[in-house]
């Protein structure tokens, strides 16, 4: 086995289509870790995995898994790497314990060895039971945890996971990051999961990339991140329709006060030290210009607030959901 | 030689799997030569037909281009499991395992062609019972039946690299798949057509695989036996370096 000490070192990568999908990215990924990226839908997570797997050519840049270049050694670096994609890979037609027996044929292993892999394996995903039933009757969730199996069964040194809860409910996904801490405890797995779920980045992951527009736009562990916007995030309502000289009124005098105070959807966001203290001082102020406010509530820093700092959106935003809103809003508008 | 193997073997798997395909291939077969066969064997229950015919009643003739046909279009068929992989995503299970793409393409050509020709030997032993073919010609056409099946399932999955929707993909198929059945000599011997039509049956790949096949089976045949190996022989050797070749090249784009 060959020694290295980053399991992933990407330089300068990008990839163009009609636009970039990845734009100058660069980062490296220590033997050992969980590597997250966080982005929305759309922001190259995939197009980057396809690249590091192998499966796409960069436009430009260099790629080294386990030390190995990925365009110029291209099946060394597939030897090493086990993938779990967003989308299903899985042979709908065969049974569960087919798919798994044809992936590690393919990738070698054979006889007793393969057997005593595939039930283990089957055992870990807790899909023993189901063994021989042809996949195209699987949950989701079931087939999910069958792909991750199969990328188990030629025991990966490093493990790629793209959107791994994607579509998943609530009790299957925190099944599935169970997984993914005991891959990582029990074989010392260095894994790079992208995701658009904060929570699953923050429980999961060491570091965190946080990728946008094709670009990474901040990299580093949970708590590092949360320092850059400081800590605590006061959130106030008013009682009228505000008109614009209205707000800008508000803001000016709360900027005047607390420095970093934004609006976002007609809800004020005011970045402070300590909300407990800074609260009274809120309806001091509000009392002397005679605001009205609705509600007041204030929570800890998130990675969302991260990446609105970064980007003045939202990670939902910027995906799918915003659209169904939207969509919502004009039906709501119309009845 | 594993990943050729595993790759038949899940050819072979998916293939058992699907009963319907199974019973609707060999249905198809089956209806031509009952309700198309039959029918003109009496009609052409003359002299001068049966001289044209090489002797032998029509129903006789038209076995072994049944037979070529249905392994034609099984293996050509199997460019549709090709793009089915596309869209369920198996296809890059198999692009980025560390294997060599040509040998994965190959086991699975190999695959696919082996479930045609057994699709072929139903169908030929079912005739064997109600025409005079030579039973002992059955070897020699087996092995046409592999040249056949490895030229149309590399012409297929090649196809099917190229393409990326099962709609196009159809179409493709049958605007392919009527013409070079009706111009092979499958139905009728090729010199009965004009001039200008009979070029296209000797470009046709499955004119010399029915021609082959009839040489074995009933006796007759229109070109040397030679020539015919050696057309498909070189056929096969060409059509499975380009599918290799393409596979080679695929990229998820």
């Amino acid at each position: 086995m060959k020694k290295y000490k980053y399991a992933i070192e990407v330089k300068n990568l990008t990839k163009k289509f009609e636009t970039f999908a990845v734009n100058d990215v660069s980062f490296k990924i220590k033997k050992g870790e969980i590597f997250a990226f966080l982005g929305p839908n759309g922001a190259g997570k995939t197009t980057t995995i396809n690249m590091i797997t192998t499966l796409l050519r960069p436009t430009s840049g260099s790629i080294k898994v386990a030390g190995y270049d990925t365009v110029k050694h291209p099946n060394d670096v597939r030897n090493i790497i086990g993938i779990v994609f967003q989308d299903s890979t899985l042979d709908r037609e065969l049974t569960a314990y087919e798919n798994l027996y044809i992936h590690g044929r393919i990738y070698g292993y054979r006889g007793d060895d393969l057997k005593n892999r595939i039930n283990s394996m089957l055992k870990f995903v807790e899909l023993e039971n189901h063994a021989n039933k042809v996949v195209k009757t699987f949950s989701g969730g079931m087939k999910r945890r069958l792909e991750i199996a199969r990328s188990l069964i030629h025991n990966p040194e490093i493990l790629f996971l793209d959107e791994p809860t994607i579509g998943l409910d609530p009790q299957t996904r925190s099944h599935i990051w169970e997984y993914i801490e005991r891959m990582k405890k029990e074989y010392n797995m260095t894994i790079f999961l992208t995701t658009h779920y904060m929570e699953e980045a923050e429980s999961l992951a060491d570091r965190i990339a946080i990728i946008d527009n094709g670009k990474i736009i901040a990299i580093g562990t949970v708590d590092e991140l949360k320092s850059m916007i400081g800590n605590d995030m006061i959130y106030l309502k008013f009682a009228n329709n505000l008109d614009s000289e209205c707000v800008k009124n508000i803001l000016n005098i709360l900027n005047e006060h607390f420095g970093n105070s934004n609006i976002i959807n007609g809800i004020f966001e005011i970045r402070v030290k300590n909300a407990n203290e800074s609260i009274p001082k809120i309806f001091e102020i509000a009392l002397k210009n005679s605001w009205k406010i609705l509600e007041v509530s204030y929570r800890k820093p998130t990675l969302n607030d991260v990446f609105i700092h970064l980007t003045g959106k939202s990670i939902r935003e910027r995906g799918g959901n915003f659209d169904m809103k939207k969509i919502f809003a004009k039906r709501r508008g119309m009845l | 030689m594993n990943v050729i193997t595993t790759m038949a073997y899940r050819q072979i798997r998916r293939f058992t799997r699907a009963r319907s395909r199974i019973i609707g291939t060999i249905l198809h077969p089956i209806i031509w030569i009952t309700f198309f066969g039959l029918g003109w064997s009496r009609a052409l229950n003359f002299p001068e037909a049966k001289a044209l015919f090489g002797g032998v009643d029509y129903l006789t003739y038209l076995v072994p281009g049944i037979v070529a046909i249905t392994i034609f279009t099984t293996s050509f068929m199997s460019g549709m499991s090709v793009i089915i992989d596309k869209d369920y995503g198996f296809l890059k299970e198999i692009l980025v395992a560390p294997v060599s793409r040509s040998k994965a393409i190959f086991g699975r050509i190999l695959g696919d062609s082996t479930t045609s020709i057994l699709r072929g030997i139903i169908i030929l032993l079912m005739c064997a019972f109600i025409t005079h073919i030579n039973i002992l010609g059955v070897i020699p056409v087996l092995i046409i039946g592999v040249l056949l099946a490895f030229t149309f399932s590399s012409i297929g999955i090649s196809f099917a690299l190229k393409m990326n929707n099962l709609e196009g993909f159809g179409l493709v198929m049958n605007m392919i798949t009527l013409p070079l059945m009706f111009l092979s000599g499958a139905f009728y011997p090729i010199s009965s057509l004009p001039i200008w039509i009979r070029i296209f049956a000797y470009i046709n790949p499955l004119t010399y695989a029915v021609d082959g096949m009839r040489y074995f089976l009933i006796g007759k045949s229109q070109f040397p036996i030679v020539m015919d190996f050696g057309i498909l022989s070189v056929l096969c050797v060409v059509f499975l370096s380009i599918g290799m070749y393409l596979f080679e090249k695929a990229t998820i784009e």
